[in-house]
């Protein structure tokens, strides 16, 4: 079957089968490999795309649910890494492995586009399905704290950059 | 010894003089790349005409920090523009023949070596611009990828004597900088991974792609020493994109166009698993084997000083305890998956590995080729944490691949992950001590029973009998006390087991420290007293000697931060306490955690501060050691209170991270961390905060609440009050 869809601001062509999930039409259709596989079961938010604005876990929406959606990725939140939450990803030096990273940054774009300024407890209800084993969590918490300061300075944490 | 013992040692570095195979440095020009760049004066670095400085990194870097470290050692050295400094990861081949990642040692292991490189690329450049001005090189001086001609301030960048500098000699014994003159090493330094991370643009094993690869699943038996029974291909080959179904040697692969539709086909896959002996096996007749062997099996003495019977007949007091832990898995969030391309008599492989020379050996015996012509690409990797020391799934993949004819990514789902990794075994440790009347303990014993790592092989029973290196934390106990015992029994796994973020020491440390927090206790004594009292004098450690009283000044240092003996503050409706860990880890790192916890009424566990205090020589950088131990503290913290492997039926009964619950964000302690100044050779990190973390929390929760956990991980129903 062929879905359209948009990716990253840009409208897409994919052949696929209906229940192929999100993910690896991104991965393998679109090689866009900075969504990540952790579980394929929405247990650990690797896979964390924006869908509309929202964070979404792009493993449980099958290509025939996403056609006609507006699709954000870790490669379109900004053309350049300059999105308020990249920058605060690496002004705090979140990442270890990093394998686990692109799904929270897009998780907390989606945050931020949503309260301005999260308090801890609204950052660990957003972050309650991610798994990261190198536990960068202090450090998240951090970013999402700093980024929240950024925009405040006058970017706008919103979905897609360009 | 055996074949498989010694490559465990190797692998874990831990073997001190002797066993861990380095690289020499090699002081003849040998460019890793000749004609890419003008000035590759080693295998180590590059430096090309527009100034660009490439350091060739042949480790894995899989979230420890290990590029940023060895780019910072590079820069430094060789006085090199930090902006210059990138990173090109090693694949096997002649010049680098261990690039094995285990052991915490790659800081260590590379100090001296990539500070010679980098300062004989310095002494050439320096002298290139000499020659060039026509001065004495006295008068030049290297700065910031330039020599400057110090009496006129004349600059030549590094790009501009490249050149040059690759036609002169390599200094034998290169003159290297006084740390006191450093200014990156010591400095905190972001992740030199850091944009590619945020971007998406990294490439972990997943994300690698080769012309022409397909994607496969394998079917492989639930249960360790099953075997394939039968297989029908056809509903797999119905599934759009399958393109073959193949028997390899751990099952039946199923190869497609894209991942989904490899994963959809061995969904439908008809196969049936002989299960063979283990079928029956549970958790709870794993346990029982340890426990048999721990009371009844005979012991592999790994250290004795004085008597200790004899002083444990005449005690006043005699205290025993027994302590245990669970099976763990590694549940890295990239599960396993490797790429193989095989072709006449050669293979190369993408994987992210911790030991890429492993898998060169391993896929070569399976093919049936030489192991110079298997090539290991190593990608970036998705947590390691000892699982990728393994070399079964790249192994896998050059058998997908030689069977299917085509290069394959082979990939493990979730549960595949969960299944076949090689466990963390449970573990058993007993100890007993001997107080005189005063309460000086006079006697000590340590016994610890697990199952052998099968990951490093078949079990030899002769293979385990190293007087000297088992049980980690109990044979190298840094406490002083004259007579002194510690044991050890393996027992034959039948599952897969093996290495995890640093082996046996989170058991045995969380024994003895808990043991030492009891006898505390008994005696009426502060647990950080006790422990000072007993760091005195040194003990050995392979051909060193450790100082105590290193360890008593890292206990001093976290416990002053932490306000040990202070009020805590109050937190209605539950109660607090504060614990103290320490350990050495194999005789290098220097480590103590400070917990403070507090547990509600219905016994869950809230674990607010961890203090840390560390003596690891020099710190590269600051912000990579902070970030580690922080990593230690969630994992450790996993490992001391969230779940855990059970086996059922033969098999692995978790299949996803809900019912294998990682520490999220909500649980996260503030971490604090503070180092001894020093300028000793370094000494790792990435695994050496976690040992102390498990028996730091359960001396906290005894202060908290007169309850002691000796088993782990700790279950609120047990502290319930």
């Amino acid at each position: 079957m062929r879905y359209r869809l948009t990716v990253n601001r840009k409208l897409r062509e994919v052949e696929a089968e209906p229940d192929t999930p999100l993910l690896w039409v991104l991965r393998d259709g679109l090689n866009l490999t900075g969504t990540k596989y952790g579980c394929g079961v929405g247990a650990c938010g690797a896979c964390t795309v924006l869908d509309g604005g929202k964070a979404a876990r792009s493993c449980q929406i099958p290509v025939e649910l996403a056609a006609g959606r507006r699709i954000t990725t870790i490669e379109g939140l900004s053309s350049d890494g300059g999105h308020p939450c990249q920058r605060a990803w690496l002004e705090e030096d979140v990442a270890q492995c990093g394998y686990c990273q692109s799904g929270m940054i897009l998780e907390a774009a989606a945050l931020l586009a949503a309260k301005r300024r999260p308090t801890d407890e609204e950052i660990d209800a957003a972050f309650a399905d991610h798994v990261c084993r190198c536990g960068t969590w202090q450090r998240v918490r951090r970013a999402v704290h700093s980024t929240s300061r950024l925009a405040s300075k006058g970017a706008t944490p919103s979905e897609g950059r360009q | 010894m055996s074949a498989s013992r010694r490559d465990f040692l190797k692998l874990t570095g831990l073997a001190g003089a002797g066993l861990v195979v380095r690289v020499p440095f090699l002081a003849a020009a040998t460019p890793a790349d000749p004609g890419a760049e003008p000035f590759a004066p080693n295998q180590w670095l590059r430096v090309g005409s527009d100034g660009r400085v490439t350091l060739v990194v042949a480790r894995t870097e899989m979230g420890q920090g290990v590029r940023t470290a060895l780019s910072m050692i590079l820069a430094d050295e060789l006085e090199a523009d930090w902006a210059s400094v990138s990173v090109e990861q090693a694949s096997t081949g002649p010049l680098y023949t261990d690039m094995n990642t285990g052991g915490s040692d790659s800081v260590e292991s590379s100090w001296v070596e990539l500070r010679r490189a980098a300062a004989s690329a310095r002494t050439m450049l320096v002298a290139a611009a000499a020659r060039r001005w026509n001065v004495g090189v006295e008068s030049c001086r290297a700065a910031c990828g330039s020599v400057v001609h110090v009496p006129t301030g004349r600059r030549l960048s590094y790009g501009s004597l490249a050149a040059a500098a690759a036609r002169l000699p390599v200094p034998k014994e290169p003159a290297l900088k006084d740390p006191k003159d450093f200014r990156i090493v010591g400095k905190p330094v972001r992740r030199v991974d850091g944009p590619a991370i945020v971007t998406g643009k990294a490439r972990y094993g997943l994300d690698t792609r080769v012309p022409g690869m397909l994607f496969a699943a394998v079917a492989r038996c639930p249960v360790a020493g099953g075997k394939l029974a039968r297989f029908d291909a056809a509903k797999a080959k119905s599934v759009p994109g399958v393109v073959r179904v193949v028997e390899v040697s751990t099952g039946v692969a199923v190869v497609a166009r894209s991942t989904w539709s490899a994963l959809s086909g061995r969904e439908a896959l008809d196969v049936a698993w002989d299960e063979g002996g283990n079928a029956g096996l549970t958790t709870a007749e794993l346990v029982r084997r340890i426990d048999a062997a721990a009371v009844s099996g005979k012991p592999h003495v790994s250290r004795r000083e004085g008597d200790v019977e004899k002083a444990l007949a005449g005690a006043a007091v005699r205290m025993t305890a027994t302590y245990r832990d669970g099976f763990q898995a590694h549940a890295s969030v990239e599960p396993q998956n490797a790429i193989a391309r095989v072709s006449s008599g050669a293979c190369e492989i993408w994987a992210p590995t911790q030991n890429p020379q492993r898998v060169q050996r391993e896929a070569a015996r399976l093919l049936g080729i030489a192991p110079e012509k298997v090539t290991v690409h190593v990608t970036l990797v998705g947590g390691g944490f000892g699982r990728r020391l393994g070399a079964d799934y790249a192994v896998e993949a050059a058998d997908v691949a030689r069977a299917a004819g085509a290069p394959v990514q082979v990939v493990w789902s979730r549960k595949d992950d969960f299944e076949h990794d090689w466990l963390h075994p449970a573990g058993r440790a007993d100890l007993e001590a001997g107080l005189d009347g005063s309460g000086r303990i006079v006697a000590w014993k340590h016994r610890f029973a697990s199952l052998h790592l099968s990951m490093f092989g078949a079990f030899d029973p002769e293979s385990v009998d190293q007087p000297d290196v088992d049980p980690w934390g109990g044979y190298d106990t840094p406490y002083a006390v004259p007579n002194l015992l510690a044991e050890w029994i393996a027992v034959e796994s039948p599952i897969r087991t093996g290495a995890w973020r640093s082996v046996e020491y989170p058991a045995n440390v969380f024994a003895r420290e808990s043991f030492l927090d009891e006898i505390a206790h008994r005696t009426g004594r502060d647990p950080l007293d006790l422990r000072r009292e007993l760091l005195t004098g040194s003990f050995p450690w392979a051909s060193k000697r450790v100082d105590r009283s290193q360890l008593a000044a890292v206990l001093d240092l976290a416990a002053s931060k932490a306000g040990w003996g202070k009020h805590l503050p109050d937190r209605p409706g539950r109660r607090s306490g504060r614990g103290v860990a320490c350990n050495v880890y194999h005789g290098r790192t220097l480590l103590a955690h400070v917990a403070e916890v507090s547990v509600g009424a219905g016994g869950d566990v809230r674990v607010h501060r961890i203090v840390t205090a560390a003596d690891c020589g020099q710190v590269v950088n600051p912000l990579g050691v902070q970030g580690q131990v922080e990593s230690g503290v969630a994992w450790g913290l996993s490992y001391a209170l969230k779940g855990g492997i059970a086996i059922e039926k033969g098999r692995v009964a978790q299949a996803s991270f809900r019912d294998f619950p990682a520490l999220g964000i909500a649980e996260m302690p503030r971490v604090e961390v503070y180092t001894v100044p020093g300028s000793n050779r370094p000494t790792g990190f990435g695994e050496q905060p976690v040992p102390p973390v498990a028996p730091a929390v359960a001396n906290a929760i005894f202060a908290a609440t007169g309850r002691r956990a000796r088993s782990l991980p700790i279950r609120p129903a047990d502290l319930a009050s």
